[in-house]
């Protein structure tokens, strides 16, 4: 198991009303798992990946990652969890215009505190395995939009997660592009076993998963 | 990782390179006119300390009470050192110090004037004014020797051996001169070029035993360790025992230290003196500082919406907040070192200009560590004070909301940068309402009327054979045309040198001890210095022999005696019976800034120092001033003719004020552009930043007009407010300071109606530069930005 939700509840007062972003969330994923969260508009698809990546709190209910008890955990040693063990991906890519594409890969690892050395080969394997070595000293605003966004899956792939979470990974790219970042999600998924759980609106892509979810305002259906 | 930090601090620099040229120009300016301030009040504060027994030395004041006053004064009698000498083990050391005075200095043919003094033999020993030829102990032994400066030796000898050379002073007596002085440093408040021994004072017969003649300074050395509180208590009533008629006046000790910096003193108070001046200053270094921090502040948090998506990703990738606050002080260390480096080019640039303008010799000094020290201090300082609030706000913000592009600024009513802003613009209008109001004040005394006449008058000192030789003189210059009329006095028309309480007039108050200016004039006085009669008439000796008995008073003289019918009553002085002739309009002498005080004008009984000469102002002054000086080398041909004019003799009261009102000149025109660099940058990004609203507003049929005055409005409402605080903190500070002037301007309300429109057409202006741009770009462009 690699995590679990239990009884998760979200939600924000307006106006003297209790507006629920996430009612009653059961989950539990195993490694090796690819998951397809799928549901309209504000269904709460990206407040329920936000909560699985622990960059947003709940107010209800119990989130055990790796047998640790998030919802008790203090915010550092959150962070130190979801650093060690989860990666993430962004419908808007999300590389730092200032940086290189190799700095872009290199940035993760710095806060992970690695070596000079282990973090130039790191970053040499990741461009090699991306077939991106030729790209290296490029700024993001020189790449393709699919080029940009095969730089950010690997950027979140480089310290080796446990676990990626993608937010509509391929929403802003055409259909061969998202078809190629699909496919690497897949060969992922299956030659190296990572736990991936993505967000998206379209049937083709949620059917590259393994387990799809449905959601509709907060609630699984 | 601080490669990376710097490497990104750096591309953004280079990216946003419009947001960089505003901090680096913002900061590199406030930097540079605090770093000029610092200097001068560095300088300021360390004057005299260079004396090595400064702890231990002292001036002696006075203290007395007239009129339910206390008036507290810093000369004291002749027997006063001696006596003290004498009379308290506790001393050390005394010295006497004559008032500096201008003497001729003979050698071979050389001919030079000096400034310089009788002091006693210890005077040397006391103070820190080292010798480089001669041995402290005996350079002033011998009655007729003189210490010299090396300035001087070398004006007067050349490269000669000085030492052992006969001088002769004054046309007077000879002297050896014994010793060679290091030059007196600018920053001590003594300036002389020579010193002579106090026994040569004696042996001319002008020592004398009066305790009622306070007209020396008198410093005193303490012995190590000596309590200053308890010897206070001990010489308080030195007096007591030695002066007959003022047995009551104190004898106070004050620290020489503090003389240059306080010193002043009102009702018996210490009321501190040039240290306000100083204090003023730094205080306006400190906010020009913080206005330029508060810029990179300002702009820094503006741009927010462009970092927190760099932000949220660092968050995201493992970024811990502190790292984050790391990079981006960081950030602003290094733009504050850039700006550093510009500030000590503009102040090297800046340094010659400022030095003539505070009369000082400031300079860097670049080859001492403990300025490297300072400097990098303070831009570190100043990076952490401008990075600070940015670092932590940015630092903040949280990854699921900034990358799912949710974020949106809060226009809250009160934030952070409005208050900022708020702040740098108060400033703004004080320091420019105190600008108004200083150059108002100077022009009001500027144009005070003198009543007499400084155009095209002269004056010379009385010196050599002048006063023997006066009436050819006088004669000589009438008949050559050049001048129309010569009157000797003994000051200048500018300046009292003599006052005193004890004149005596029927119906005198016995305990009325008000001050009453003496000026001592022969014929003509009137005419010469163009004063204006109100009734009675000019000193005539040739007419009336006994005018040189005859006093004419000045309208507050008249006021205070209050004679209804003065001409003809007789007035006592210094045991003379002096008949009143005329009397005068109240005319500006001493300060321009203070009250007219009452004078009497005596008659030619009296002494004289200085020849005052009205020039023919239909020859022109080259002319006259050529014959002068024939006529004056012909009777007095030891001396080199010198002499001033009266208006600029006049004009010299005013540098002071001059040099604060150019100061606060020039640092409210660049606080004000500083704080318009801010508000530029603001406006620039709130334009941007609203550039959606803006699209949709003009498709919807808004005019440029209507848009502009949208983005405007925000601002001004800031500049409003500013305003609103201003007025009572600039009316509260310059009420004050007029208050050291007792002929000053009422502060009038369209002072802050100026200052205030002024701020906001110069911030409307800034603004609308940037709203004027946004509201006419094509809104199809700026709607297809997202």
């Amino acid at each position: 198991m690699l995590l679990q939700l239990k009884n998760i509840f979200k939600w924000v007062n307006s106006g003297g009303q209790r507006i629920f972003l996430l009612k009653d969330i059961n989950l539990e994923v195993a490694e090796g798992e690819f998951i397809s969260v799928m549901g309209p508009s504000g269904s709460g698809k990206s407040t329920l990946l936000n909560v699985i990546g622990m960059l947003d709190t709940f107010d209800e209910g119990e989130y055990n990652f790796l047998d640790e008890s998030v919802h008790t955990l203090k915010e550092k040693h959150r962070s130190n969890l979801y650093k060690e063990y989860i990666g993430f991906v962004f419908q808007s890519y999300h590389l730092l215009d200032d940086l290189t594409v190799q700095e872009n890969l290199e940035m993760p690892l710095l806060y992970k505190k690695f070596k000079g050395s282990e973090r130039k080969a790191m970053v040499a394997d990741m461009l090699d395995r991306f077939n991106i070595v030729g790209k290296k000293d490029l700024f993001p605003a020189q790449l393709s939009g699919g080029q940009q966004q095969l730089v950010g899956v690997a950027r979140a792939l480089i310290a080796n997660p446990k676990l990626i979470l993608a937010d509509e990974p391929t929403g802003n790219l055409n259909s061969q592009q998202s078809e190629e970042i699909m496919e690497l999600f897949k060969k992922l998924n299956q030659e190296e076993g990572v736990t991936i759980i993505q967000v998206t609106h379209s049937e083709k892509n949620a059917a590259y998963g393994s387990r799809i979810i449905n959601l509709l305002d907060g609630r699984k259906v | 990782m601080i490669k990376n930090y710097l490497k990104i601090a750096w591309r953004n620099l280079i990216r946003n390179r419009s947001f960089s040229f505003l901090n680096i120009l913002g900061l590199s300016i406030g930097l540079a006119m605090t770093t000029l301030i610092v200097l001068w009040v560095n300088y300021e504060l360390g004057f005299d300390r260079f004396h090595e027994k400064i702890d231990r030395l002292y001036e002696v004041n006075n203290q007395y009470e007239i009129e339910g006053e206390i008036w507290t004064w810093n000369s004291t009698p002749k027997p006063m050192a001696p006596t003290i000498k004498k009379d308290y083990p506790e001393i050390e050391k005394v010295s006497r110090y004559f008032y500096d005075n201008s003497y001729l200095f003979a050698w071979n043919d050389q001919k030079i004037k000096a400034t310089g003094t009788m002091v006693d033999p210890d005077f040397l020993d006391m103070f820190s004014f080292p010798l480089i030829q001669g041995d402290v102990n005996s350079v002033l032994n011998d009655v007729n020797s003189v210490v010299i400066t090396e300035s001087f030796s070398e004006k007067l000898f050349g490269n000669q051996d000085p030492i052992g050379k006969m001088v002769k002073i004054d046309n007077r007596d000879i002297f050896k001169v014994t010793g060679i002085l290091k030059d007196v440093p600018p920053n001590t408040h003594f300036s002389f070029e020579f010193l002579i021994p106090w026994s040569y004072l004696t042996q001319q017969g002008w020592d004398d035993k009066n305790w009622g003649n306070n007209s020396v300074a008198t410093y005193v050395l303490l012995k190590e360790n000596t309590d200053i509180d308890t010897f206070s208590n001990k010489i308080v009533s030195l007096r007591e025992n030695y002066d007959k008629d003022t047995p009551d006046i104190k004898t106070l000790l004050y620290p020489y230290s503090k003389t240059y910096l306080y010193g002043e003193f009102e009702n018996g108070v210490e009321m501190g003196g040039r240290i306000e001046l100083i204090r003023m200053f730094g205080f306006i270094a400190i906010i020009i500082l913080i206005i330029a921090c508060i810029n990179f502040m300002n702009l820094s948090t503006a741009r927010s919406e462009k970092r927190s998506k760099e932000v949220g990703v660092r968050k995201v990738l493992g970024a811990p907040r502190k790292s984050l606050i790391g990079q981006f002080v960081g950030e602003s260390v290094l733009i504050t070192f850039i700006s550093a480096t510009f500030a000590i080019i503009l102040v090297l640039l800046l340094l010659p200009s400022f030095n003539n303008l505070v009369e000082r010799p400031l300079s860097l000094n670049m080859a001492s560590i403990g300025f490297w020290m300072v400097a990098i201090g303070v831009t570190i300082f100043t990076g952490l004070l401008a990075g600070s609030y940015p670092a932590l706000y940015l630092s903040g913000f949280k990854p699921s909301s900034v990358l799912r592009g949710t974020f949106k600024k809060v226009d809250a009513m009160v934030t952070p940068r409005k208050v900022l802003v708020i702040l740098q613009f108060s400033v703004a209008i004080v320091l420019i309402t105190a600008s108004l109001i200083i150059t108002q004040q100077l022009h009001k005394v500027q144009n005070r009327q003198l009543a007499y006449a400084k155009n095209n008058l002269i004056y010379s000192s009385l010196e050599g054979d002048m006063e023997k030789n006066y009436d050819l003189i006088k004669t000589e210059l009438l008949e050559s045309g050049a001048f129309t009329s010569v009157t000797k006095t003994n000051s200048p028309i500018t300046e009292s040198w003599s006052n005193t309480w004890g004149f005596e007039w029927e119906g005198k108050n016995g305990q009325d001890k008000t001050i009453i200016h003496r000026l001592i004039s022969d014929d003509g006085v009137v005419n010469t210095m163009g004063l204006e009669l109100i009734e009675g008439r000019d000193f005539d000796l040739q007419k009336y022999p006994t005018d040189s008995t005859a006093a004419i008073l000045n309208q507050s003289a008249l006021e205070l005696m209050g004679f209804e019918d003065p001409i003809g009553k007789k007035i006592k002085d210094n045991g003379i019976d002096w008949h009143i002739i005329g009397v005068i309009k109240d005319f500006v002498y001493n300060s321009p800034f203070q009250k007219i005080e009452p004078m009497v004008i005596e008659g030619a009984k009296g002494w004289f120092n200085v020849i005052h000469m009205r020039m023919n102002p239909e020859v022109n002054t080259a002319q006259n001033l050529a014959v002068a000086e024939r006529i004056f080398n012909k009777y007095n041909p030891e001396y080199p003719f010198n002499y001033e004019f009266v208006d600029a003799a006049y004009a010299k009261k005013f540098n002071d004020q001059r040099t604060t009102g150019k100061l606060a000149n020039i640092f409210t025109l660049l606080t004000i552009f500083i704080s318009c660099l801010g508000l530029f940058g603001l406006a620039s990004y709130v334009a941007e930043n609203r550039i959606k609203e803006i699209g949709v507003r003009k498709v919807l049929g808004a005019s440029v007009g209507t848009i502009t005055g949208l983005l405007s409005k925000d601002f001004l409402k800031l500049v409003f407010v500013s305003i609103l605080i201003a007025i009572p903190v600039s009316w509260y500070f310059m009420s004050n300071w007029l208050e050291e002037f007792a002929f000053r301007i009422d502060i009038s309300w369209w002072v802050y109606l100026i200052s205030g429109g002024l701020t906001l057409i110069v911030a409307f202006v800034t603004v609308s530069f940037q709203a004027i741009k946004a509201a006419r770009a094509n809104p199809i462009k700026s709607l297809r930005t997202e």
